[in-house]
Parts: structure tokens; sequence; C-alpha cells
């Protein structure tokens, strides 16, 4: 029978055909130890695939991995989180503050004064420092140049909609701005036009009145003209400049020179609306960016903003690829409309050319991505010759793959931790994650507005025992919204205790006490609310379970409930709707906590979703973002995360702890100035980072022993 | 004939039209929006997102984003929300990669399940029938991931060989031959897991169709003329019992665009399914309206091939 026939023999027949293929395949030893070139590879993985590589337009961390390897910064931190020189040798911050002259105010001793008086004032006033009182003394000292700018006459024009008719339209205003003083600063001063009005009066800035100097031009309501007038002649203002002075001799991967207008370009790519860069924000207070000369770049600020520092580690994009004119070409050769043709289309974020140590070489989306080192990199070329980035979105698959050796790191799971950091093939390391996991209490609700109860809520729970039992150790305990590694974190602050005994006497301080069946009452009201979290993320699910458990044992009746994501943020944490969510915050280095804890961010829509308002707070959270000044700033920081830490909006819980693992034959390599090969073990900085020498590692073909090892 | 075609045709349009405004609706109606409109990141200011939503026409009625989709679509101008890469050329790269999948692993279900039902339902009641139907119901019930999880396990330890990726990562010497057989190897696995389940439902299929026909009056008669067991079973019971299947292999079409998350992201596999998946997760509406609209439209062309094949195979039916 052939139909027989060919039933049973096509399977055996196709099954064979493939199960032969078995004896051509390469194995994990021929890959690793059969191939030289393997070890001059640096193969890491990674989950998902990276999106865009351009470092002005993407937002994931796949795609900052590879960008951080091709593109460079002007600057970077240090082991020590100091900022560091890169693609800028130097750099230096100094004001320029401008105040305008106020006819209409009384200067003690002056009465009335014209703008030569105060000039004068100011002048001798410096020359006399000593006799003032430190804080205006040490203002004084820090003026190098005083000038006067003559009034001056101009039209400004705003744009507005109206409201109901939803057209634009146009105002004109007429502005007669009248003299202004320059000050020029050795360094940022935040309260230089404080410490003034001791010279000047103290009403001298605060009853500038803006309005009587803009008349419109076109009929405009007076409420209308004096709020722009606001905004057009601020009493006094601020403008931090930063001057970066820049290497020289440093090129592209595709030779190309780099020089100053590779950095205007950056900003003024991430500036252009049409680019749609995530990155506006940072840049948003930036006045202007001038070239002075090809090595030198000055960068004026609107007002004091400390955090723009740091943003300038932002990879310099080659102005020469992508300027407007390399950008129309391209347009006109994909056929597509020029003036809509943004980065965004360009085929650059698929193939980036920057001034770092590897250089762009191939991309198969979701496999592979492969760096060359760039032999002419500034600072020496890497030791490893490639560096792969292979996607492989399986945890599982991905430790069976460093196992066989396919792979050179791989990031622990907490509960591995124990095992694999005993294995004598591998070196591991681990820091302390920049995010924390919290519960939040929203204080519109009653009763969590009320400080007491927050605390002893917090005192319910057992945070040593979560860290211990559902992250297997691998956390620690934090105290307060910043990064622990950075000394803007308090380490002087205690965790707040386990002690539920010392919780139900705070709550009956706060007239909360247990009924017969063993409820906390108050006023024949059942102490009962809602803790929510997000579904899809194990430890929170369990801190969930623990919490509920926790609070019911001190006699509160806690419902929970788990969200999707986008149900939870959209539905509950956008408009407020909740008693209390675990939830949790990655944070940068920079101290800036506006966003979160500013008491003006409470709206719907905004972060500050626990309604934490506190006025000192406030001022500490501003007087942060404005200070440029390290020290000054971490006195702040230590003062607002005791604010913090006694409100308790938080139940601050855990930085979660991250453990990778290397092979042990990847050492750093140094080579002594006269030739000498030098072999050390790689050591993690002090903040946890062990990739800081990357470009220095290289693979040997035995495990190396180091003489200084037990 | 050819009025049927045509009617098929005009009603399956109108049918596609509504599957597209209601795939359109749903997506828009769920909660969750786009990663680059989502507020939780500090850094996105409300301009931002405002500007984000006119980019993506977000911020038009519903009606007018459903025609600019649409319009994108047909003109083939529709872009990733993620990448701005062509989601056409997106998802053709991607269909490339995981048609050797789909390919291999139908050819496995569809050659192994009629020779084990056919022999199960011969042997009604045996010990092979028997524990032919524990394997299957066995295969049936054991989570995809966790037999894909066992069988690399297996195979990377026992036998030291690569099993993940579309080829073995890093090898890029060797002769055309290394590499066709290296890219075979590397469909091995996940076909195979792929089929385990079709296998173990299509061969219970098999076997209760030959059951039911085998019982027919025909096939006794045939066996009472003395035709040799094998003519019988082979030639009188199968073709009948085939009918069904005809019909089945229209609707495996729909599954060329599927993919399978759990297998692609297991085997780090850059097919559909996993691109759709991160689609979904990210909110990338054109690439997930796309995918949607394509499949739709390979469920309605798999159900007019059926039809059509029925009417070639069972001349009993006129329509």
């Amino acid at each position: 029978m052939t139909i027989k026939k060919i039933l049973i023999f096509a399977p055996i027949v196709i099954i064979l055909a493939l199960l032969q293929s078995y004896f051509w395949v390469p194995t994990y030893e021929q890959q690793t130890r059969g191939d030289p070139q393997r070890l001059r590879d640096y193969i890491t993985a990674s989950i998902g695939d990276a999106s865009i590589l351009n470092p002005i337009l993407s937002a994931d961390s796949a795609s900052s991995q590879i960008e951080s390897m091709v593109f460079e910064g002007l600057l970077d931190r240090d082991e020590d989180l100091n900022f560091r020189g890169r693609l800028a040798t130097s750099w230096e911050i100094f004001e320029e503050a401008y105040f305008y002259i106020n006819h209409h105010a009384h200067v003690p001793g002056l009465g009335k004064a014209d703008g030569r008086d105060i000039v004068d004032r100011i002048k001798r006033a410096k020359a006399r420092a000593t006799t003032f009182s430190p804080p205006l003394k040490t203002s004084l000292e820090l003026i190098e140049k005083i000038t006067l700018l003559p009034p001056g006459e101009r039209v400004v024009t705003r744009k507005e909609k109206d409201p109901e008719t939803r057209k634009d339209s146009q105002i004109r205003l007429r502005v007669t701005a009248p003299a202004r003083v320059k000050l020029i600063l050795k360094k940022v001063d935040q309260n230089l036009f404080q410490n003034l009005t001791r010279l000047l009066g103290d009403e001298y800035f605060s009853s500038f009145r803006a309005g009587a100097y803009v008349g419109a031009e076109t009929p405009a309501k007076e409420e209308k003209i004096t709020a722009y007038a606001k905004d057009i002649l601020p009493p006094t203002e601020h403008n931090p400049v930063l001057v970066f002075h820049l290497r020289k001799g440093v090129r592209f991967q595709d030779g190309h020179v780099f020089d100053a207008n590779d950095v205007k370009f950056t900003y003024e790519a991430i500036m252009d609306p049409k680019n749609l860069s995530p990155r506006i924000a940072d840049y948003e207070p930036v006045k202007t960016v001038e070239v002075i000369d090809p090595y030198t770049v000055r960068v004026v600020y609107k007002r004091l903003y400390s955090p723009a520092i740091g943003t300038w580690g932002i990879g310099i994009l080659p102005e020469h690829l992508l300027n407007t004119a390399s950008r129309k070409k391209e347009a006109l050769r994909l056929g597509k409309d020029p003036k809509t043709f943004s980065l965004r289309q360009s085929r650059f974020n698929r193939h980036p050319i920057g001034c770092g140590p590897f250089l762009f070489r191939q991309w198969k989306s979701d496999q592979y991505i492969i760096l060359d080192r760039f032999e002419d990199y500034w600072e020496g070329p890497a030791n490893y010759k490639r560096f792969i980035v292979r996607i492989i979105p399986d945890l599982l698959t991905q430790e069976m793959e460093f196992y066989a050796g396919t792979l050179d790191n791989y990031a622990v799971q907490p509960h591995q931790v124990k095992r694999l950091k005993k294995d004598p093939r591998f070196q591991s390391f681990s820091g302390t994650s920049f995010g924390y996991t919290y519960i939040g209490y929203n204080m519109r609700r009653k009763p969590f507005d009320d400080v007491r109860v927050r605390r002893a809520l917090s005192m319910a729970i057992d945070a040593d025992k979560i860290i211990k039992y559902v992250l297997y150790g691998q956390g620690e305990r934090i105290t307060g919204p910043f990064v622990k590694q950075t000394d803007y974190y308090n380490h002087n602050i205690k965790p707040v205790p386990y002690d539920p005994q010392g919780a139900l006497r705070l709550l009956k301080e706060a007239g909360w006490e247990r009924n017969q069946e063993g409820w906390l009452e108050k006023d024949g009201k059942r102490f009962e609310f809602t803790l929510i979290t997000n579904s899809g993320n194990d430890p929170r699910k369990a801190v969930l379970a623990i919490a509920q458990d926790a609070w019911k044992q001190i006699g509160i009746d806690v419902r929970t409930d788990i969200l999707e994501w986008s149900v939870f943020i959209q539905e509950r944490v956008d408009k407020a709707d909740f008693d209390a969510l675990i939830l949790g915050w990655v944070m940068g280095i920079e101290p800036d906590l506006y966003q979160i804890w500013h008491s003006s961010q409470t709206h719907p829509y905004q972060l500050n979703f626990v309604s934490f308002k506190n006025k000192e707070a406030d001022r500490l959270i501003i007087k942060i973002r404005q200070e440029y000044d390290h020290e000054k700033q971490v006195q702040y920081c230590h003062r607002l995360h005791e604010i913090i830490a006694r409100e308790q909006p938080y139940t601050f819980l855990y930085v979660a702890k991250w453990t990778a693992v290397l092979d042990k034959r990847i050492v750093i390599k140094e080579v002594e100035p006269d030739g000498q090969v030098r072999y050390e073990k790689i050591t993690p900085t002090k903040t946890g980072n062990y990739t800081f020498h990357f470009n220095k590692w290289i693979k040997l073909p035995q495990m190396p022993e180091f003489a200084d090892e037990g | 004939m050819v009025s049927f075609i045509g009617r098929s045709i005009i009603q399956k349009t109108v049918t596609l039209f509504f599957v597209s405004v209601v795939s359109f609706m749903i997506i828009h109606l769920a909660p969750g929006k786009p990663s680059q409109v989502d507020p939780l990141n500090p850094k996105f200011t409300p301009e931002m997102v405002e500007r984000f939503r006119q980019q993506f026409h977000l911020d038009k009625p519903l009606y007018e984003q459903y025609l600019l989709f649409y319009r994108d679509l047909f003109t083939g101008k529709t872009v990733s929300w993620k990448d701005n890469q062509s989601v056409l050329k997106k998802i053709w790269e991607r269909f490339l990669n995981s048609l050797p999948l789909f390919l291999v692993g139908t050819l496995l279900t569809w050659t192994l399940s009629f020779p084990v039902g056919i022999r199960a339902a011969i042997h009604r009641g045996g010990l092979y029938d028997r524990s032919t139907t524990f394997f299957s119901y066995l295969l049936i019930s054991i989570p995809g991931f966790f037999f894909a999880y066992i069988l690399i396990i297996f195979v990377v330890t026992r036998f030291h060989v690569p099993v993940i990726g579309m080829e073995t990562f890093g090898i890029t010497s060797g002769s055309l031959a290394h590499q066709v057989m290296d890219r075979i190897w590397h469909l091995l696995i996940p076909s195979v897991l792929g089929a385990t389940g079709g296998i173990a439902v299509l061969s219970r299929y098999v076997r209760s169709q030959m059951l039911e026909v085998e019982g027919q009056d025909y096939v006794r008669t045939a066996r009472a003329k003395g035709l040799p067991p094998d003519q019988v079973h082979y030639k009188h019971a199968l073709r009948n019992a085939l009918l069904p299947f005809v019909t089945m292999f229209g609707l495996i079409l729909p599954g060329l665009i599927g993919g399978s998350v759990i297998i692609e992201s297991i085997f780090s596999w850059p097919g559909m399914g996993r691109m759709a998946y991160e689609a979904i997760l990210a909110r990338d509406y054109p690439v997930i309206l796309t995918v949607n609209f394509v499949s739709a439209v390979l469920v309605l062309a798999g159900t007019f091939v059926s039809d059509l094949l029925y009417m070639v195979v069972d001349p009993r039916i006129r329509l």
C-alpha cells in the first residue's frame, strides 16, 4: 500500500533530515576555546533590543548602553561621582547677574537713586567689603565687574490663544526698559540679590513695577499686560555661564575632527521641536550656546539650575553628517519631503557615528549589535577588539549561554546570588541600585494626613524581614529619597524601627483605639483602607501581602488590589484616587527632587501624587537646584532628607542590590610606559560600578593568579 | 462558482472593514498610552507630551485618526512610533524569520499526526492507543515554556551545542553547507516545541475521524467484500476521514503571522510574535494595528481557501 508507506516514511525522513544537522553544528567548545578570536570579544546580553541609536532621541536603557560606547560627552562622572572632563578638558562656571534700576524705591542713605548712584554704592561697598556682615561680604567679594547698561526701547510680540474662539492672536508690547546693572561674579551666588538688599533697601527688588515700563500697541487687558511685563522685565536675573574648553585633536569615527560646532549642533538638535527629543527638558534652561573659537563653547543659562552641568554628558553628534544640508540630501535621496524630514527619520539612528571608544558595525534587529574598537580613540584604543550585545529576552537562556562561555557576564537574580558568588569560575560584583521601593500614603485623605498615623504604619512593617525573605537578603534599608551611594544621602538618619506596640501607642495618641473585635476605631469608624500596586512585579506583590498582614495584626482592616500597570497609573495614580500604594522610583545622581516632592507638583498627572506639602522642604528643594556649591548642596540635602524622614509621606522600604558575575579570566591590562604589561584584578568603584575601566579589560586564555590574593 | 467567489469577496471586505473599526476602537479605548506619552517620567514636560500627541495625531478625533492610519497603511507610509522604521518593512523582516519556524512546525504536525492517529484508531483500545492517548494529553497539558526549558537544559548540558537564536552566534566562517545545516539545527527544537501541541491535538482528531468512518456501512461492505485490511483502512476509510482536515488546512494560514511569543522569547528568535508583543507593551499602535489587519486578512483568506478546497474535494457540496 503506497499511502501507508508514504504515511510512515515521510515523517521518518523529515525527522532524520532535521536531526542530522546536529553533526554540522559547532559545539560550545569550538565557539569558545577553539576560537582564538573569542578572547578579544566582549559579549554581553540585553533583554530588549535598542530602539534608536541616537543619544538625543533615545529613552531606553538598551539604546543608551550602546550609545555610551559609540558616543562621548563633554564630561562624565569619575569613580567618586565627581565630574571628569572627556571631550572637554576643563570648564569654568561663573555668573552674570542683572537687575533693573528701580527709580521708585527708597535706597537707605540715598533716597531715590538713579543707575550711576547705585553702581557707585555697590562699588564703594565692595571696596570696604570686610566691614559688612559675612553673607553680604561674601557676595560683594564675588563681584568682579559692575557695568551700567543704558535704558532701551523695543517691541515685543506675544502669541496667545483665545480660550473661547481657540484662535491665535498676537499682542504687540512696547517696552521702554529702564537702565540695568550687570554684575559679573566669580562664582554662582544664589543669595546675591537677597544680600544686596542690605545695601539697597529691603524693597528695592520686590517693589520694582515692571508694568510701568510696558505698554500695549494692540488692545489688551491691563492684568494681561502686567503679567507679560513681569515676564519680560524681571527685576533680577541670574545667568550662570558655563565655558567649556574642548579637547584638541579628537576625531569622530569617520575621521572628521571634533570641534565646538558639534557641541552647538547637538544642543540645537535637541531643541529643534521637529526632532521631538525626550531630552528637551534638560536643556530648556539654556539661554544661548555660543562658539567662541573652535575649541571654546560658552553656555549661558536663563536661571540658576545646577543639575544643568551633568546634562553635558550627552553624546555629541557629528554636525557634518547631520546638519541641514546633509539632511536635505538624505531626504531627497529617500524621496521624502526635506521640510518634514527630521533627525528621527535619518539613517544615522541605525548607523551612528560618534567620538566614543567603539564604532558601530552591525545591527540585526532583535538578534545582536556589534561594535568594533575605534583605533583613533583619543584616550587610546580599548583592549577588546569587539563589543557585542546579544538580545536574549529570556533570563534562563542567558544563564545557559553564560555557563557555556558565549556570554561574558550575567546579571544574577536574587535567589541565585548565594550559589554563584561562591563559584570559583566566576568573579562577582555587587552594589545597591539607584532606585527604591516604598509605600506611599495619599495625604489628601484621612487619616493619612496625620504624621503619627503614617509613622505608626511604617513602624508596623518589618522591612528587614522583607529584605531577608522577599529579596533573599539582596537589599538594604533606605530612609529617604536620595541615592544611597552619594553624599547627598544622610546616613545619620536611622530607619524607622519595627515596633508594633509603639505603633499602637502612636495610633492611640491619634485617637485610634482597639474595639472589642480587635479592630482600630476612632469615633465609631473602623480604620480601613485599600493598598494597591501594579501587577507583574513579584516583590511588590509580596510586599502587598506582608503589609496587609502586618497591619491586620495591629487591627487595621486593609484590603488589597493588584491592577494592570496602565490602569494603575491612569486611573489611580494620575487621578490621585488611592489610599496607599506600593511603587518604586529610579533616581538619578543629581539631587533635584522638584517634580516628586515640591508642593506645586501635587495636581493630577503630576508626580507628587501623595500630596506632600512642607514649606521648609519646598524652600530647600528650590535651594538645592539653584546651588552650584557641592558642600552647600549636601548640607541642604541632609536637612531635606531629615524632614522627609520625619514626615514619613512614604514608608521607605528598601533599595535592591544587584549582583553581576563575570568570567574570572577577564582582567584589567595596563601597559606601562616602558612597554611592560601588567595585569590587575577588576575592582569596582566606590559606587559599585565595575565596568568603569572597561576599555582596559581583556580576557586571558587561563585564569590568572594574583600575588596579592590570599 | 463565480457568483460564490464574488459574493464571498464582498462579504469578506465588509467583515474586514468592521474588523478594522473594532480593532482600532479597542486599542484606543484600552487603558494605557504609548510610552512616549508616559507621564511617569519626571523628565517629560507637558509640552513634550503634547508635541508627541500631535505628531502621532492623538490629539485628533478618533474617526480622523482612523482615516489617517488606514491612509498611511495603504500607501505604505506607516512608521513605528518606537523607532521610526517602516511598519511594513518590519513586519516583512519578521515574517521571513518566522516563516521557517512555521513551515517546519506545520510539516512536523501534519506528517506525524496522521500515522499516529490512524494507527491508534485501527488498534483501538490496545496498548498503543492507550499510550498515545496518555502522551497526547501529557503534551497538551505541559506548559510550553516548561517543556522548552527542559529541552534546552537537556540538549545544552548533554550535547554542548547552542540551541538559541537563528544561528550559532559568532561563527561566520564555514562552508555554505555548514551554515545551512546550522540554521536547520536551530530550527529543530523550537519547531518541535511548536509542533508538539499541534501533533497531540491533531492526532486525536485523526483518530476520532477514523473511528467514525470505520464504523460506517461502506467500510463494513468493503471489509465483507474480502478486501485486504490495508486497502480498507487506507483507501476506503482514510479518504473519507480526510474531509474535515481540508478545511483545517485553510485555517492554518493565519498562523503565518501569529508566531509564538513564548517560544520566540525563550529561543531569542526574532520573530513576529515577539515584535507584536513588544509593540503591545509599548502601545505602538501602528505596529499593533497593522499586524492585526494583516492577520484579519489572512483569516478571511484562510476561510475562503478552505471553502474552495471543500468544494473541490467533496463533489456533494455546491455553493
